[in-house]
């Protein structure tokens, strides 16, 4: 076997045990959303009603939990250590500490997903049916909040691990650019530490406390605003590992290099100092929030797009470098000679595709005025069923098929079923984010089990709202079998048997690291810029949202969503010492 | 990318019979190699270029037709 | 650091996109006049609308000659007053607050849509034209009865608006 055949787990069998088990667990969340996905598609629609509508927003609050929080994250740190490892080809300083935080993260998952399954078992009395934005005043069970908990610190701990290892590979290569891979790591999780300060405040502080009982009331919209602090830079969390296969895998499977890599890392900075003084954004109908701030958060939004923007002409001229080299030609002839055959290859170009049709219903939620006509309609989930749906969830899938191979040392059991699988998630994911995007556009709402009301009809300009509802139901039905296809195909693989030579390398740049200023790698100065910038977006903010409704709120009961009411803390610890009251 | 071995630049033909999916496609050698100097991305400029009118067109629709056309415009 | 001059001319487009809508929200802000929903509807204790002047007898009134005043109170899983009942060609300013959990407030197909949030008070402000009939929903989970929240928004002719019953009919 010559040497440049030896895959990742020829090389590093601990560590690609480690990615194989964070994709473990990222892949049974995405056959769990998926079948949770496809009750809410033809339940909403009317095709299909087996649960009540009360259990839907168990259903939705599951399906949500599991897809943008269990399987994204989970496939992110696994794709990461695969990345930071290869790129400096060294193994973690203490991989111990590596299988810690990903037991952690695992225990803190279970938690919360179990806690939220329990919804279903009215007897058990506990429930955590607040969808995955979890606004108070409805409140879960503590438990959800404590896995959350877990998870954000085993996350927090993967950070660490990944820094140190860098810095180790640092002290034995003073004078070398930090590797593309490792860079891209490294900005995320800067991003992420900068981002979880909000969620982490609001359950820490005031969330986990109440629902234990240890405090009375919370500010809604303060632990609401808390919550969009973390909640659009985590969309990016999801998209920058997507982004890392687009830069770095995406031109090798279109036989070129990639464009530029002093590019790549200017965006992931970019990222890095933008994608958190905007969560307002996802506030702009909110009241007690001065218009002022909105339009801040919305010109940092607007800024925000070139990050995404440069990237559309990075990455797509990375794949017209290989159908060149292929021997394309023409203004589009080119097109036809990239390997379309390939499912790694046509899942990530679909995904991309679809990011620019994302792109621009995102162009529209971040427009402040307009948010009138589209928010909380069911558009919105129509546009990031477009974004972490596809762009992401469909370059993870895409990508599993070039990365598997060199976990396992077997081959994937069918490349046509790979092919199927992919595009029929492009065109299940045409239809139904078609649908909910005319849908919202004609005001149907976002997170309703039955969205047919009794009072009015909704008023459409062309088509019918039952010919949308069919549209969503095939589209949601084709997403759920491309699911099944996938983790089939992927679990057939296992059967193969071990081979040899399934290596696969990465082609520098056309442009190398060497081509951009030093000052791109000091991470400090890109983390305290960042802070800044979150500290200039949200101290005014969140001062006005303290100081007219106080820190804990103008009084107002919780809402337990269980059954049986809310879990007392105090009462808790009054039983344990065992005093009389 | 580091001189780490998975990620070695050379590559060379690799044993026959089906590959891993994406294989028998990326370990070829290309029919030729172009440079960073050599290479002009005009497909892609065009392609980006529709884009940008498509973006244009269509913000222009939604805003003037769908939203400030639309009832009810809150003025206060 | 050399960029290609393609790449230099696309962030170039880049930044006229992103300039190009940044000013189409101001000119819809300033030149069309849409305002966003803010924090001029002050804070309310939701555990005490019973005693709040307003909010404990929600519904419509008259402030000025053409202007009319709606308290709505948002609570699961209903809207107060319902069906809420105002006069054609008129301004109408919501003042709309929750009772309890966040909800949501749109009349359907329009753009009067707002969260509504316990502690706070969302103040809206439309013209509103021609006679007819609006649906009126939550727009945001608010439990398990969610998706029965609904109501009416009723504007009638001039002539037959009765100011006197608070706009209830």
């Amino acid at each position: 076997m010559s040497v440049e055949q030896e895959t990742f787990v020829d090389r590093y069998p601990q560590e690609a045990e480690l990615v194989r088990r964070a994709f473990l667990v990222a892949f049974t969340a995405l056959g769990l959303g998926a079948l949770f996905g496809i009750i809410q598609a033809l339940h909403r629609t009317n095709v299909l009603r087996f649960i009540p509508s009360t259990d839907y927003y168990t259903v939705l609050t599951a399906h949500g939990v599991l897809m943008v929080i269990v399987f994204t994250i989970f496939y992110l740190v696994g794709l990461y250590q695969w990345a930071i490892t290869r790129s400096l080809d060294r193994s973690p300083t203490n991989i111990n500490f590596t299988r810690a935080w990903l037991t952690l993260m695992t225990v803190g998952s279970a938690l919360t997903g179990i806690t939220i399954l329990l919804g279903f078992v009215d007897q058990v009395g506990i429930s955590a049916d607040v969808l995955f934005t979890f606004y108070a005043p409805l409140q879960a069970h503590p438990l959800f909040y404590t896995g959350l908990v877990v998870f954000i610190i085993g996350t927090w701990l993967a950070g660490v691990d990944w820094f140190r290892t860098w810095l180790h590979w640092k002290q034995d290569n003073p004078d070398e650019r930090i590797p593309l891979q490792t860079f891209m790591v490294l900005t995320s999780m800067i991003m992420w530490y900068v981002a979880t300060i909000g969620v982490a405040v609001a359950t820490l502080f005031f969330l986990l406390p109440w629902s234990l009982g240890f405090i009375e009331t919370v500010n809604p919209l303060l632990t609401r605003t808390l919550f969009w602090f973390f909640g659009h830079p985590v969309v990016y969390f999801w998209l920058l590992p997507a982004y890392m296969l687009w830069y770095t895998v995406l031109p090798k499977l279109a036989g070129g290099r990639l464009f530029s890599d002093p590019l790549a890392r200017v965006v992931f900075v970019l990222f890095v100092l933008l994608s958190t003084p905007v969560g307002i954004h996802h506030q702009y109908v909110d009241p007690g929030i001065a218009e002022g701030f909105k339009f801040i958060a919305m010109t940092n939004t607007m800024f925000l797009l070139l990050p995404s923007l440069l990237t559309a002409f990075t990455v797509v001229a990375s794949m017209e470098h290989g159908a060149r080299q292929r021997g394309g030609e023409g203004l589009f002839g080119w097109l036809t000679v990239l390997p379309w055959r390939d499912p790694a290859f046509t899942g990530m170009a679909l995904a991309g595709l679809m990011f620019a049709a994302g792109g621009f219903s995102g162009m529209i939620n971040a427009g402040m005025n307009i948010n009138y006509l589209i928010h909380n309609t069911i558009w919105v989930p129509g546009h990031f069923h477009l974004t972490v749906g596809t762009a992401v969830a469909l370059t993870f899938m895409a990508g599993t098929y070039w990365l598997w191979p060199q976990l396992t040392n077997r081959r994937i059991y069918s490349r046509p079923i790979g092919l199927l699988q992919v595009v029929m998630w492009f065109g299940g994911m045409a239809l139904m984010s078609n649908s909910m995007h005319v849908a919202g556009l004609y005001g149907v709402p976002r997170r309703t089990a039955e969205p047919e009301y009794a009072g009015f009809d909704f008023n459409t300009a062309f088509g019918s709202i039952s010919e949308l509802n069919i549209q969503l139901a095939v589209g949601g039905t084709l997403l759920f079998v491309s699911t099944l296809l996938f983790l089939g195909n992927l679990g057939l693989s296992m059967g193969n048997p071990k081979v040899e030579g399934l290596g696969q390398s990465l082609p520098e740049p056309l442009s190398g690291a060497s081509d951009s200023p030093r000052v791109l790698d000091n991470m400090k100065l890109w983390a305290g810029i960042a802070l800044l910038l979150v500290a200039l977006a949200y101290v005014l903010p969140l001062g006005a949202i303290i100081q007219n409704g106080g820190l804990f709120g103008m009084g107002g009961d919780a809402y337990p969503v269980s059954v049986l009411g809310a879990f007392d803390g105090l009462d808790a610890v009054r039983e344990l010492l065992g005093v009389v009251r | 990318m580091s001189r780490g071995v998975p990620a070695v630049e050379d590559e060379e033909e690799v044993a026959e019979g089906e590959q891993s999916v994406s294989a028998p496609v990326t370990q070829e050698e290309p029919e030729r190699k172009l440079t960073h100097e050599e290479f002009d991305p005009k497909g892609t400029l065009a392609l980006i270029l529709t884009y940008f009118a498509v973006l244009a067109v269509m913000w222009v629709f939604m805003y003037f037709v769908e939203f400030l056309g639309n009832d009810l415009i809150v003025v206060g | 650091m050399h960029i290609h001059q393609y790449e230099k001319l696309w962030l170039g487009m880049s930044l006229l996109l992103i300039v190009g809508f940044i000013a189409t929200i101001t000119y819809g802000a300033v030149g069309v006049g849409v305002t966003m929903v803010d924090d001029s509807g002050g804070n309310v204790n939701p555990n005490a609308l019973d005693e709040h002047p307003e909010f404990s007898d929600p519904g419509v009134e008259q402030v000025g000659e053409n202007e009319y005043e709606a308290h709505v109170v948002a609570r699961q899983f209903i809207f107060q007053p319902d069906p809420i009942v105002v006069p054609a060609n008129s301004t109408v300013t919501f003042y709309v607050t929750s009772a309890d959990v966040i909800h949501g407030f749109s009349v359907v197909g329009t753009n009067a849509n707002t969260m509504v949030i316990p502690g706070e008070v969302s103040e809206v402000t439309v013209e509103v034209n021609e006679a007819g009939e609006y649906g009126l929903i939550c727009h945001e989970y608010c439990g398990s009865g969610h998706h029965t929240m609904e109501g009416i928004l009723r504007v009638v002719p001039e002539g037959e608006y009765n100011s006197s019953d608070g706009g209830e009919q």
